[in-house]
């Protein structure tokens, strides 16, 4: 366990997170904020369209400053995905990839949005009838079957270890693994079967899914494709919270000009609330947010 | 009945609720730890809200009746089925938009 209880937790690392944790550390709040520096949608990004900055910046560098600029202020970084959530007794609990646990009084979502689909021939096709997106939801329908689970990261991970207490077979199809020691020794110590360096390329069946075609050439029999791309996003750590989403995509999560979402005490910011993707917008609302969920947690220390 | 206007269903009387209604019937099959279905659970009613005198609204957790989402191959959740006189019409799997569950469900009309 660590830490007591933190005013407010952000979940995601982007300019809106750090935005975020800037302003919560100005209310003089105690902030904790998780996430891959390296995962944000800035990262690889060259902004030339910034306010205030004449050239062209590396987003690369500008993530950098704003964790060193939150850093100063007081705000702990956890470079760790969150892999549960869950509110019990008006607080916020999570649950991080080593497994250790965190308690907060608010919680602000900044983790943008990432990939969910393979673009794989048979995708589409099987959706429903094999192909799944959600382990936690689907897992249970596996019992007894062979099911193959593909991903590089902790959403792929710890949905493998989630669907070994169901499934006769699980096969995790990766191209290298980008999870904490802690849970590769979880995994490592599982029945999970890994297969590296390998991606999937088709997956086959009549009605129902029965193949998995490799990159590597091998086939795998299997009654499931679990898809489980990134770190978990708003579906996976938002909507069983209770969180409204937009009914046009179910893509994003819906707040209002305070940045607060239908859940009291919890915030979103920057893409996961939707577009323009620009750095410009993730700052705004992530300054809003943070602002708002210090007051928020503050009034709630006081009564 | 569940949440006003809803229908729940279970093992137990999804044939009678179901296949012997005398209206549509439009089955969201989900469970309580299911992300994805509690996002969409707000569409479900406002479409029953829409279309509750022409369709029946059903909700059936997989939790508590296992049996029925095997019967009809359910491997993911959120499933909507529609079914009419009895028979599958069609499905929609996921939290898709609501347009799209919007024109799903009309296909009973």
């Amino acid at each position: 366990m660590s830490a007591g209880l933190y005013d407010v937790a952000i979940i995601g690392c982007g300019p809106a997170g750090l935005q975020a944790a800037i302003h919560v550390c100005g209310k003089k709040a105690k902030v904790v904020v998780f996430g891959k520096p390296e995962r944000s949608g800035l990262y690889k990004a060259h902004v030339a369209n910034y306010c205030c900055f004449e050239k062209v910046v590396s987003g690369k560098e500008l993530l950098q400053a704003g964790r060193v600029q939150a850093e100063n202020l007081g705000a702990v970084f956890i470079p760790l995905d969150v892999i549960e959530t869950r509110i019990e007794n008006d607080q916020f609990h999570l649950v991080i990839e080593n497994n250790e646990s965190f308690s907060s009084r608010t919680l602000v979502l900044t983790m943008g949005i990432t990939r969910k689909k393979l673009k794989v021939k048979g995708e589409k096709e099987f959706v429903g009838r094999g192909v799944s997106y959600c382990v936690d939801c689907d897992a249970a329908f596996y019992k007894g079957k062979d099911v193959v689970i593909v991903g590089n990261e902790s959403a792929a991970v710890t949905g493998a270890l989630t669907l070994s207490r169901f499934a006769n077979e699980v096969y995790l199809v990766c191209r290298e693994l980008e999870v904490s020691n802690a849970l590769y020794e979880q995994l490592q110590s599982s029945s999970v079967k890994i297969i590296k360096d390998a991606w999937v390329k088709e997956i086959v069946g009549n009605s129902e899914v029965e193949e998995v075609v490799l990159t590597n050439g091998k086939t795998l029999a299997g009654n499931g494709i679990f898809i489980e791309l990134g770190a978990k996003g708003a579906m996976e750590l938002a909507a069983n919270l209770g969180v409204a989403f937009d009914t046009d995509t179910f893509s994003f999560i819906e707040t209002n000009k305070s940045q607060e979402t239908n859940i009291p005490g919890l915030y979103a910011a920057g893409d996961i609330t939707g577009k323009p993707w620009q750095i410009a917008k993730a700052v705004g609302e992530g300054c809003v947010a943070g602002l708002n969920a210090a007051q928020y947690a503050k009034r709630l220390s006081k009564s | 009945m569940g949440e006003e206007g809803l229908l729940d269903v279970n093992d137990g009387n999804f044939e009678s609720e179901i296949l012997n209604a005398s209206k549509p019937v439009l089955v969201d099959f989900w469970a309580p730890w299911c992300g994805p279905c509690k996002a969409i659970a707000p569409v479900f009613k406002e479409l029953q809200e829409a279309y509750g005198d022409e369709i029946i609204f059903a909700r059936c957790n997989v939790d508590q009746s296992p049996n029925t989402p095997t019967k009809y191959g359910i491997r993911a959740i959120p499933t909507l089925i529609l079914f009419k006189d009895g028979k599958v019409l069609d499905q929609v799997v996921g939290a898709v938009p609501k347009s799209q569950i919007e024109e799903f469900a009309k296909k009973a009309l």
